[in-house]
């Protein structure tokens, strides 16, 4: 017995260090100051952090939470001409039947087209002549345009400067995107549903660059100006300088990216490289800016993914800008990729580009892009994407090609760089084609980009809500008054009523709560108001466990047992009543997160894990405690 | 300290009672519910658009449905908060682009230049009537699993017992919130759910000391054993009632759906509590007597 009971006391330990543990990220971020803060952001420690913290949702914190819809009508029209009555209805009962009856548009729309005898090709003869054809080129398109608008607006969130911004695919046609202290929604809207830039930029000569580069290490090295704070130095993280000059080479040997676009490389990989690599530590104060950046393959610089902010932050400040050469700018490649080092460890490395400012060559005059295997010449069997431009695009492609044989030309989507191919003849015609991918996909995803410029992918916001940062400070402090209140209430009650066992269960209460935040860190959380509020029902729940128990110890005790055999019959007899009431209360949260959008699911998750960890706090941590204090000497009284 | 030490109340003698006052409510709330004034539902269902603004001037709630109207949105509904001058305007239609937001600025700004928008909520059509049939799926989904769940761990009578509580508490509280008019919102669905759970419990924490005693006494009067039960479980259905309700009622001093919440959950507590007394407890003297003539 007595064994049996140190047993138990271990595993209850090992749940609160657990528990502990995993709450300490939480407690220790929220007790840090902004200038902590921004120091931890600088520094690149900060996603550490995010990972392992409980967040609080959009209506705690203030925020927008938004939900895009595919127009696959709007598509469908876009994609039609000589469009009469007749196409304008079926798309039109299609859109309604689809939407009252739940179903999918383009299905709804198969049925009118059946129904009222279209002949389809009236309006897209480019998709095919018969109706079965281009009925399924539509579904693709619609598939595509879906990709395209998870491309073009995973993009833009990316750049909007928020914290940790969500962008989720929600079932087959719906985009999820939250943005944590927006307070212009107006501003989000607009940028979400705009069409999408894109343009062709040249890269300027790394030698351009590289005196840049210089410049601004010279700047930063005279300290006119600190970056962010006097800790400037120290700011930067010193533990990967090591092996700094390994790393130059093996960023450089992964061929991660694309080869080659439109041409032959004409550039080696170690032109610009070596030299902004610092070799030590001394170097690092020598060059505060270039120590922070890493020469990639052809002229482009690699920057970790943890220094990207430091480095945004020190190119933003407004006296570097003035160093920057006529119509030039930095650009970044809309996600880091995975670098993996000699060493064998793997580091994320975001891309940074040097072109210039202006447009070199507008995306509009795109027609088509689309990736398939190489035919014949040096692509032959080579995953490709072959591009098609109008007769104006083709007319610019030709003057500007020709006048920049052998440099880059970049690739460029609302501001990010997805790939520089170089540019290896002349093109005239207006049918250039990029080899060089390793795989297919690789291929699609470019075709994704450059067509989405030509054809946008119209996407509708559905559902929105926006709180305010005044409203979300206000329903935190209302969430914690009370829950304190109601807390104490119940605290105080139990303790009256059930005296030293009513701390008993008051104890396993508060465990219970810990248990629930620590679970809920653990995996990275979003704790929301209707959370708050299941937690509070928790609360209910786990106080009742205990009453059941304490009622039935009592009764026993009325009918004279014994202290330690009238608290076996308590647990064990209000034990089943126990496993069925919170049995079917699990069912019902399983089914609340299965149909419940956002707010109920939220709520659904806490009451589920505090239901689950009630059956451990209220039952097994209680009897470990009552073990406790009669396995010493034989208890005549309870109190309870 | 204990409230209740060994009550003989008898329950099952005035449950027809006790039931007919209850079905009567039950009947005016349907009638309310279906001939009169329908249920009240939150821009959720219905889409529109409901913005939360605080002005820094006084303003009376007809200054902003004219300074609405002036600017062509006509049909809002404005309403007070806690605090004096904090408003929710609820607005019918809801526009992807954000035309209708346009509007209230400039309305709001023509009353209050320094007026700010605490929160705003957006629905558009298509999610409203998505969201309705998600709802009653939820609904009638969690009865039917919850039943199968009682019907596996009981016996089948116990299930209709349990069932027919549950239903008892649904239209009893959707009654109340047709009268008052109270809005039905996702939260209120939440809540339906988490009275349905609530109300469960203490019926299932009834039917398993009921199932106990059968199991002790081979020959027993059902009535009585009912009653039996009932008084047993009476101290613990009163001390988590009464823990519940604090908790409840410290959560309607809140705002937002937060209290819509915890209204539902006010009125599911007592409706719960009851139900499990006077309608899942005779269920079973129902069924035994027919049982019982039957065989």
């Amino acid at each position: 017995m007595f064994k049996k009971t140190r047993v138990r006391l271990i595993i209850i330990a090992i749940v609160i260090v657990l528990a502990g543990y995993s709450l300490y990220w939480s407690v220790s971020y929220s007790m840090m100051s902004e200038a902590e803060k921004e120091e931890l952001k600088e520094s690149g420690q900060l996603e550490k952090y995010h990972n392992r913290i409980l967040h609080l949702g959009l209506d705690l914190q203030g925020g927008m939470h938004l939900v895009l819809q595919m127009d696959t009508p709007k598509l469908i029209q876009n994609l039609a001409s000589n469009k009469d009555d007749q196409f304008y209805s079926a798309v039109e009962t299609a859109q309604q039947q689809s939407r009252s009856n739940d179903t999918d548009f383009l299905q709804e729309f198969r049925n009118q087209v059946d129904q009222k005898n279209i002949k389809l090709a009236r309006y897209m003869s480019d998709l095919g002549y018969k109706n079965e054809d281009i009925l399924k080129q539509l579904d693709q398109e619609a598939k595509d345009a879906r990709s395209r608008a998870l491309a073009v607006i995973r993009n833009r969130v990316n750049q909007f400067g928020v914290s940790e911004p969500i962008i989720q695919k929600q079932g087959e046609d719906r985009i999820v995107v939250e943005l944590a202290g927006i307070d212009d929604p107006q501003r989000a809207r607009q940028l979400l549903q705009r069409t999408a830039n894109l343009e062709f930029k040249l890269m300027k000569d790394p030698r351009v660059t590289q005196s840049l580069i210089e410049s601004i290490d010279e700047y930063y090295k005279s300290g006119e100006v600190a970056v962010g704070d006097t800790t400037g130095q120290g700011v930067i993280d010193t533990s990967g300088q090591e092996d700094s000059t390994t790393v130059v080479k093996e960023a450089q040997d992964t061929t991660v990216s694309v080869e080659d676009i439109l041409g032959t490389q004409t550039e080696t990989e170690e032109d610009v490289g070596d030299s902004t690599v610092v070799a030590d530590k001394e170097m690092l104060k020598e060059k505060p800016f270039s120590s922070l950046l890493r020469s990639g393959r052809n002229g482009i610089i690699l920057v970790e993914k943890k220094n990207k902010y430091l480095v945004e932050k020190m190119l933003g400040n407004e006296k570097v800008q003035k160093l920057f050469p006529y119509n030039s700018d930095f650009y970044w490649s809309p996600d880091a990729r995975t670098v993996t080092l000699q060493n064998g460890q793997t580091k994320q490395f975001f891309e940074l580009y040097h072109l210039n400012k202006e447009a070199d060559l507008k995306g509009t005059y795109i027609t088509d892009a689309e990736a398939s295997i190489g035919g014949g010449g040096t692509s032959a069997g080579q995953n490709i994407v072959n591009m098609t431009l109008n007769n104006r695009g083709a007319r610019e492609l030709a003057r500007l090609t020709g006048a920049n044989v052998g440099e880059r030309l970049a690739i460029v989507l609302d501001n990010s760089v997805y790939m520089a191919p170089s540019i290896r003849t002349k093109i005239t015609g207006g049918r250039p084609y990029i080899e060089g991918f390793e795989n297919m996909q690789q291929a699609k995803d470019i075709a994704i980009v450059l067509r989405a410029g030509a054809l946008p992918a119209p996407v509708n916001i559905i559902n929105e809500r926006t709180v305010g940062p005044t409203l979300g400070q206000a329903s935190v402090d209302m969430g914690v008054r009370l829950m304190t209140i109601s807390f104490v209430i119940v605290i105080i009650f139990m303790v009256i009523y059930y005296k030293k066992s009513g701390l008993i269960a008051d104890l396993a209460l508060i465990l219970n709560l810990v248990i629930v935040m620590a679970v809920l860190a653990y995996f990275n959380a979003t704790l929301t108001l209707p959370g708050v509020a299941g937690l509070i029902l928790t609360v209910g729940i786990a106080v009742d466990n205990n009453v059941l128990i304490f009622e039935r110890i009592r009764e026993e005790l009325d009918k004279g047992k014994t202290v330690k055999s009238a608290i076996d019959s308590g647990y064990s007899s209000a034990f089943t009543a126990i496993w069925d009431a919170n049995f079917t209360t699990i069912i019902t949260s399983f089914i609340l997160m299965q149909f419940g959008t956002g707010p109920v699911k939220g709520f659904a998750v806490t009451l589920l894990i505090g239901v689950i960890a009630s059956f451990f706090t209220a039952i097994f941590v209680t009897r470990t405690i009552y073990n406790f204090m009669t396995e010493r000497k034989v208890k005549q009284t309870l109190s309870i | 300290m204990q409230f209740l030490k060994e009550t003989h109340i008898k329950f099952t003698e005035h449950s027809k009672k006790a039931i007919s006052v209850s079905l009567l409510i039950i009947f005016a709330g349907l009638i309310s519910l279906i001939f009169v004034r329908g249920l009240n539902y939150s821009i959720d269902f219905t889409g529109g658009t409901l913005n939360h603004v605080k002005f820094e001037k006084e303003v009376e709630p007809n200054d902003i449905r004219r300074a609405l109207e002036g600017t062509g949105i006509d049909k809002s509904v404005v309403q007070g908060t806690n605090h004096p001058q904090e408003y929710f305007i609820r607005l019918p239609r809801y526009s992807k682009e954000g035309g209708v937001a346009d509007q209230v600025k400039e309305a709001l700004t023509s009353l209050d230049p320094n007026y700010e928008t605490l929160s705003t909520k957006g629905v558009g059509p298509q999610i409203g009537e998505e969201l309705r049939r998600n709802a009653t799926f939820a609904i009638i989904g969690a009865l039917v699993v919850i039943g199968l769940y009682i019907s596996f761990r009981f016996k089948f009578y116990f299930a209709l017992g349990a069932v027919a509580a549950l239903v008892h508490d649904v239209l009893f509280t959707l009654g109340i919130f047709s009268f008052a008019q109270m809005e039905i919102s996702i939260s209120t669905i939440a809540a339906f759910l988490t009275i349905v759970g609530y109300s469960l419990n203490d019926t299932i924490v009834l039917y398993d000391r009921i199932r106990e005693n059968m199991q002790t006494k081979k020959r027993f009067d059902i009535r009585d054993l009912i009653d039996n039960s009932i008084n047993q479980v009476l101290s613990r259905t009163i001390i988590t009632s009464l823990t519940t309700l604090f908790v409840v009622v410290v959560l309607s001093f809140a705002f937002g759906e937060v209290k819509i919440f915890a209204y539902a959950m006010v009125i599911g507590v007592i409706t719960g509590t009851f139900s499990s007394i006077y309608v899942a407890g005779p269920v079973l003297i129902a069924w035994q007597k027919k049982i019982k003539t039957s065989s």
